[in-house]
């Protein structure tokens, strides 16, 4: 989530220091010897708060990213020979990969401005004036506390070959659709995904509406502005750090919808279901580790070159609304 | 000139503190924990237990039974009468296990008697189950019929005289059904008949009958408690559990909690220093009913012992433990008395240890690794079993540990993809150590090896090894060794049989047209599938004509006339001893073609190693330790012994023990008939489903064509990945339900396979 820095904040505790500095005593040589004693004691009370932080993150992050690193510089981890670039010239040529990377690309392209669209339209509809909201908020929060297992469940019963939804189409004289196993895989599985976060995100949206000062809206409707205009122009803008924040968890949770994916259609789903995240499973499971490596920080680098434009965008937007 | 700055300060030391931290973390991830090192047999307390094999002051044959009582056991035993040969009587025999010296007491056990169960009662004598045999004889001596009693006696182990006994029709309701699988005597001197179904007879020190227990269930072992009671094992829903048997309340307790049962091989045995001891296929636990706790002893592989052949365990006054095992071979099972003393680790000399890592532990591996620990004086191997859950979860870790310092010398490649594990590296090249061992390449069976070669590189090996066919008459498919997938549908399309196999049904017919071969749909050059051409889809379609469903309680007529009648064309079946070769010519009531299993190549015979195949990790610090092991089961004398004892299942594949096992198999057993005459007898009896068949010994054409078959194949049976005929069965399924075209499935299949082909490339 975003927290807006205050620079005057900032300004105001270092003029502070500054004073306190001017106020310690002096010794015979005219040093001050309290004002670094407490700097130095400070900074060890500093460190010992933040070594258990810093070594987990040292063990849990840090330490694996830099193995991921090493295997995917190595032709395999048994013969563990330097190859430099091989590995990820070797993987980006690799068709399964590209299918991979286009599929995870396609999906994330269609589902994620969907999820933030949709939870926003819904989080509008009931900040408005309509019966059975409370109703409403739990309908969408629901899939949330459905286990991943009956999830799935659920939809293999919907989506089978002879399953609800070809039930359905049979009364309307429809011809069988074999969703999991045709181009509408990636269809099924963008539903499965809406179905499962157009909630929490329209929560989040929820809460950054109502913290939008009335004062401003109240403003706005006396200087006769549309709803267009002050949707546009007010709450668009204050909750720019949201949609932020809803896109980039949306954007990462895009990926792990491989679970779903896994659950319904095994290792090898049909090829339009078949993500990045399966890639690195199968070669993982293959003992292709240099492989997998490649991939994921190939994947990181994309990752983080989105997340970094999505943070430009949203500097831009949303930083006349900042303090 | 560019100048390098040291870091310097307080930041520069939390900076090399920093890089420090990172490096070491690197190196633990890298190097992995080191290993137990030779800690194999140590308990918590810095104590193991030494074996010390000791042979049996009586040779006998087979050991009908034994019970102990402190330091003296008492045995019924078949033992060779003195100055015959092949002739056996049974006798009772009181053994000092201190000494290792054996008494025989002169129980009068003639042909007509059997003794069931064997204990020591608290008065010193003994109590037996016996069934004593009654013939009724016609004039010409020969017997029309047979009376059974059963019998409880108890006898003086002095001079075996029978001091009381007791018909056991007065205690047993439905005696001609029943059978003492064993007996108990509790603190107060009843004595506790078990009758493994029927439950649990209980008698007093008089042997008067005072009630029946009934157990719901199969009783699986009965054992005393040091306590004075008498516990069971039973079937639970989560494996065996304890259970007392509460006399007063005429009834079984409920589960004893806290110990751990398992499901396995489990046996309780008396204790003098615990309430119970508990002897698993792998450990040996005293157990303490009073707060129901048990204590882990010792691994049996860390004695050496095979915790499955382990007969009873006792303990001995001077602290040490005694135990018998039993080995079954053909010539006769194989008895050891071990003694276990417990030393200091520091006292007993260390051997270099060496891990045996595989999914799943085979016994023939188990016995390998035992008889290796015993004799050599340099290595000892330790077990680690990972075992295989549906998640894969065991799996993921024995692959982990491949890759890193964690990775075990020895690799059970059971349930490994073979092909797959050779081509990572993960796997040493033998050759070499062949080479340097003195072992040629050409005494063994070079096809076998071929099976287990990469690039001219040996990766795997197995010690035995039967081969997987498919069987047909030869008057209907000929002499060819071999058929393509076509000829083999053309074949059966022709016959129009009422079914392919005895019991085949769609999705097993369509197994075994595609499984063996599904290399041929694809070609790993170009990364093209033909999941979705004509030939695959015709083999749908073929297999489709088949019944969906298999009714295997059908009253119908038995495999040997279905197969002379040609309603049934095939047969899926192993060649895993000239006998079943045999059987097989009989069965069929001619001469048998084994052509195998579709393929273009037409050479369809496959390999399936007896047991596992082993490999040796590239990643081992002790290659040539590992490589001990191996040398030891390709060795002449391991190989002569698996012919010897005929111990496993297959062929040797070392070529003169496979020439010892023809011998052995030709060499004709005769007995003598009334007038003195050497008459040829069969060897053994083989059967299969409702064909039986006398088995005489092999004659030299018979032996020549298993010799040719057994060097027809080079290639293992079930090396192909699972992912792909998991994809296969499941797509297949819709359109042997009728709910898809044979089409739309072959394009499912190869859209899926493709994926796989393409990350795989």
């Amino acid at each position: 989530m975003h927290f807006p820095k205050s620079r005057k904040k900032e300004d105001g505790l270092r003029i502070m220091e500054k004073n306190k500095k001017a106020t310690a005593p002096l010794d015979k040589r005219g040093k001050r010897i309290n004002s670094n004693r407490r700097r130095h004691r400070g900074r060890l009370i500093s460190i010992g708060y933040l070594l258990p932080s810093a070594v987990g993150l040292l063990l849990f992050f840090v330490l694996p990213f830099l193995i991921v690193v090493y295997y995917s510089v190595i032709d395999n981890p048994i013969s563990n020979q330097f190859v430099f670039l091989d590995n990820f010239v070797m993987v980006f040529q690799n068709a399964a990969f590209r299918q991979a990377a286009q599929n995870t690309f396609t999906f994330s392209i269609s589902a994620v401005p969907l999820a933030v669209v949709l939870s926003l339209f819904l989080a509008m509809m009931l900040e408005s004036r309509i019966p059975f909201k409370s109703q409403f908020r739990t309908f969408f929060l629901s899939p949330m506390m459905v286990p991943i297992a009956s999830v799935v469940l659920i939809w293999q019963v919907l989506f089978h070959f002879n399953g609800m939804i070809n039930e359905l189409r049979a009364v309307f004289d429809l011809d069988k659709i074999d969703w999991l196993n045709s181009a509408y895989a990636q269809v099924v599985i963008v539903i499965l995904f809406l179905w499962k976060n157009l909630g929490y995100n329209m929560i989040l949206f929820m809460a950054a509406l109502s913290s939008i000062p009335k004062d401003i809206l109240e403003v706005a409707i006396l200087e006769s502005a549309t709803p267009f205009q002050i949707f546009f122009h007010i709450k668009l803008r204050y909750i720019s750090s949201t949609i932020l924040f809803v896109t980039i968890m949306s954007l990462i949770n895009s990926f792990k919808v491989f679970r779903e994916i896994y659950l319904l259609k095994g290792d090898y789903p049909y090829d339009t279901m078949y993500m990045l995240q399966h890639f690195m499973n199968n070669t993982f499971s293959r003992l292709d580790y240099q492989k997998m490596s490649a991939a994921a920080i190939m994947m990181a680098i994309v990752m983080v070159i989105i997340i970094g434009i999505l943070f430009l965008t949203e500097n831009y937007f949303g930083k006349d609304v900042e303090g | 000139m560019k100048k390098i700055y040291m870091p310097s300060g307080r930041k520069g030391i939390f900076k090399i503190i920093i890089i420090t931290a990172v490096t070491l973390c690197l190196m633990a991830a890298f190097t992995g924990c080191s290993k137990g090192g030779a800690e194999q047999a140590e308990n918590k307390d810095g104590y193991v237990y030494v074996p010390e094999y000791k042979e049996f002051a009586v040779k006998m044959r087979y050991l009908n039974e034994i019970t102990a009582s402190g330091d003296k056991a008492y045995a019924v035993a078949m033992v060779q009468d003195e100055g015959e040969e092949d002739t056996y009587r049974t006798a009772f025999y009181e053994y000092d296990l201190l000494e290792n010296t054996a008494r025989e007491i002169a129980a009068n056990l003639n042909d007509d008697v059997n003794v069931n169960s064997l204990l020591v009662s608290a008065d010193g004598n003994l109590v037996t189950a016996v069934n004593q045999y009654e013939y009724e004889e016609d004039e010409n001596g020969e017997a029309t019929d047979v009376n059974m009693t059963m019998e409880l006696r108890r006898i003086s182990p002095e001079d075996g005289t029978v001091i009381n006994s007791q018909d056991l029709a007065n205690v047993i309701t439905n005696i001609e059904n029943s059978y003492i699988q064993n007996m108990c005597e509790d603190g107060q001197g009843n004595i506790y008949l078990c009758d493994g179904e029927q439950g649990i007879h209980v008698v007093d020190k008089d042997f008067k009958k005072l009630c029946d227990i009934n157990a719901d269930g199969w009783i699986n072992s009965m054992a005393a408690s040091k306590e004075g009671d008498v516990y069971i094992t039973t079937y639970g829903e989560n494996g065996m559990v304890l259970k007392k048997v509460d006399l007063a309340a005429k009834k079984l307790g409920d589960p004893v909690e806290g110990i751990e049962s398992g499901s396995g091989n489990v046996n309780f045995f008396s204790s003098t220093s615990k309430s119970l001891m508990q002897s698993t296929a792998n450990k040996l636990f005293l157990i303490d009913l009073e707060t129901k706790t048990s204590e882990e002893l010792f691994d049996w592989l860390d004695v050496d012992i095979d915790g499955n052949n382990v007969d009873i365990v006792g303990e001995l006054s001077d602290g040490r433990m005694w135990t018998i095992s039993r080995e079954y071979s053909e010539t006769g099972d194989k008895y050891e008395l071990v003694y276990l003393t417990r030393k200091k680790a520091s006292e007993v000399p260390q051997k270099e240890e060496l891990i045996y890592g595989a999914l799943w532990f085979d016994s023939l591996t188990r016995r390998a690794i035992i008889n290796f620990n015993k004799s050599n004086e340099k290595y000892h191997i330790s077990v680690k079993e990972y075992g295989n859950d549906y998640d894969g979860s065991q799996l993921a870790q024995f692959n982990a540990d491949l890759t890193t310092q964690n990775c075990p010398d020895l690799i059970g490649l059971t349930g490994l993809d073979f092909a797959q594990y050779a081509s990572k590296g993960i796997m040493e090249d033998m050759y070499p150590y062949m080479e340097k061992s003195g072992l040629n390449k050409e005494d063994y069976l070079e096809n076998v090896l071929r099976a287990y070669e990469q690039d001219g590189k040996l990766y795997g090996i197995t010690s035995q090894f039967y081969i997987v066919s498919t069987l047909a008459k030869e008057s209907l498919v000929g002499e060819q060794t071999g058929w393509t997938l076509s000829e083999m549908l053309d074949f059966v399309e022709k016959n129009n049989p009422e079914n392919v196999f005895m019991y085949g049904n769609r999705e097993s017919i369509f197994r075994f047209c595609i499984y063996n071969n599904i290399d041929e749909f694809i070609d790993w050059e170009s990364g093209k599938c033909s999941f979705d051409g004509e030939e695959f889809i015709r083999t749908l379609e073929f297999a489709s004509k088949f019944p969906e469903e298999v009714d295997y309680n059908r009253d119908e007529e038995g495999i040997s006339s279905r197969l002379r009648s040609n309603k049934v064309l095939l047969m899926e079946n192993t060649v895993s001893s000239i006998q079943e070769y045999q059987m097989m010519n009989g069965m069929f009531g001619e001469k048998v073609t084994y052509i195998g299993y579709p393929n273009n190549e037409r050479n369809g015979n496959l390999i399936q190693p007896s047991g596992g195949s082993i490999a040796i990790s590239s990643k081992s610090k002790n290659k040539d330790g590992a490589w001990e092991f191996v040398r030891s089961i390709l060795s002449e004398e391991y190989q002569d012994n698996l012919v010897e004892d005929n111990y496993g299942w297959g062929f040797p594949i070392r070529k003169d023990a496979l020439e010892k096992q023809f011998e052995k198999d030709m060499t004709p057993e005769y007995y003598e008939d009334e007038e003195g005459n050497q008459v040829e007898m069969s060897k053994t009896t083989w059967g299969y489903d409702d064909f039986e068949m006398e088995i005489m010994a092999a004659s030299k054409e018979e032996v020549d064509a298993v010799r040719e078959l057994l060097k027809s194949a080079d290639r293992l049976s079930g090396n192909v990945d699972s992912q792909l005929t998991n994809i296969i069965t499941e797509e297949a399924e819709p359109f042997f339900k009728g709910q898809k075209s044979a089409k739309d499935a072959a394009g499912v299949i190869q859209n899926r396979i493709q994926i796989y082909v393409n990350e795989n490339r």
